[in-house]
């Protein structure tokens, strides 16, 4: 098997399986099936863009989602 | 009909819920239905997978005839919240941002040049723009003429319960103002929205009131009736107050004084 990448998910280190994509990602997470907003290294992922979209080695990846707020 | 316009929306409910604070999600969706509001905040946070239950657009979006307006709370400068607004527009799908900029965590004051400046180009972008401000009718004209959709003048401090300590500049504003003022933060009591609705405020947006309170939902309902009633008795028009008494009944023709 290769060798796992590391890429930073939300501030924090998260391995991943080379060629994986955004979909990926979200599936291992936890957050498909949910509205999330993603960004790699600062630029928004549109949902129909996530299934092709690889991971790079050192991608800074935020998920964010809606949370209670005034 | 008597319609709150924002934009090109029009909103049946001048009441707009926020969904902080409250003590789960059940509580807070049976409030905001209680409360009939078509306007909801949001805040935009970083998925955790240890409280995937967080996530509201799904429960929000299941309410018929909810629009989502989220917030850029935790923006501290222009930059962060036009950020944030950008990617609050990406899962809302919706052109609504309530502009929340507030450096300091002790007592929330909204700063009011990276509030500008953020309007000015969130507007220009095509925003409906709904900034958090304090009570402060420069202010508030100068984000009427970048575009704003409304302004949102602070009450009182943001979960203080304080009500309308900030009347008087309200007064100036909502006097100035050619777009909707809507009181953001500070009520503590249904009565206290009322109030704000008298004085001309298009609507009034409370969270904590509600979210604190021993039964949220009926205490959201308290607040849309009298947001309601606040409304009709603004267009009814208060009668003038005197400093003296003026006398209801007859004073003269009466029994043996004749």
């Amino acid at each position: 098997m290769s060798q796992m990448i590391t890429i930073e998910l939300n501030g924090q280190q998260q391995p991943l399986p080379p060629g994986s994509t955004v979909n990926d990602l979200l599936a291992i997470v936890g957050s498909d099936g949910k509205s999330v907003a993603v960004l790699v290294n600062d630029r928004i992922i549109r949902p129909e863009s996530r299934a092709l979209h690889q991971l790079q080695e050192g991608n800074r990846v935020e998920l964010l989602i809606f949370a209670g707020g005034g | 009909m008597d319609v709150l316009q924002l934009g090109s929306y029009t909103f049946s409910s001048r009441l707009i819920l926020g969904t902080g604070k409250f003590s789960n999600s059940r509580v807070m969706l049976e409030a905001v239905r209680a409360s009939g509001a078509q306007l909801v905040t949001v805040a935009l946070r970083r998925f955790n997978r240890q409280q995937a239950e967080d996530d509201l657009f799904g429960p929000l979006s299941s309410i018929e005839g909810i629009t989502l307006m989220p917030n850029t709370s935790g923006a501290s400068t222009a930059k962060e919240a036009i950020r944030a607004a950008h990617i609050a527009r990406e899962l809302s799908g919706s052109a609504f941002i309530k502009v929340e900029i507030h450096p300091n965590p002790q007592h929330l004051m909204p700063d009011p040049i990276e509030t500008f400046e953020a309007a000015r180009i969130l507007a220009k972008e095509g925003f409906l723009v709904m900034p958090y401000i304090a009570a402060d009718p420069v202010l508030a004209k100068r984000l009427e003429e970048v575009g704003c959709a409304s302004v949102m003048p602070l009450g009182s401090a943001i979960g203080s319960g304080q009500g309308l300590a900030m009347s008087e500049m309200l007064n100036i504003i909502i006097r100035e103002s050619g777009i909707p003022v809507i009181v953001d933060a500070g009520l503590r009591s249904p009565s206290e929205a009322a109030h704000a609705m008298e004085m001309g405020c298009e609507a009034v947006l409370v969270n904590s009131a509600v979210a604190a309170a021993g039964n949220p939902p009926e205490m959201a309902e308290a607040f849309a009736e009298a947001v309601a009633a606040g409304r009709k008795a603004f267009r009814a028009g208060l009668m003038q107050k005197s400093g003296s008494a003026v006398a209801t009944s007859p004073l003269t023709s009466f029994l043996g004084t004749f």
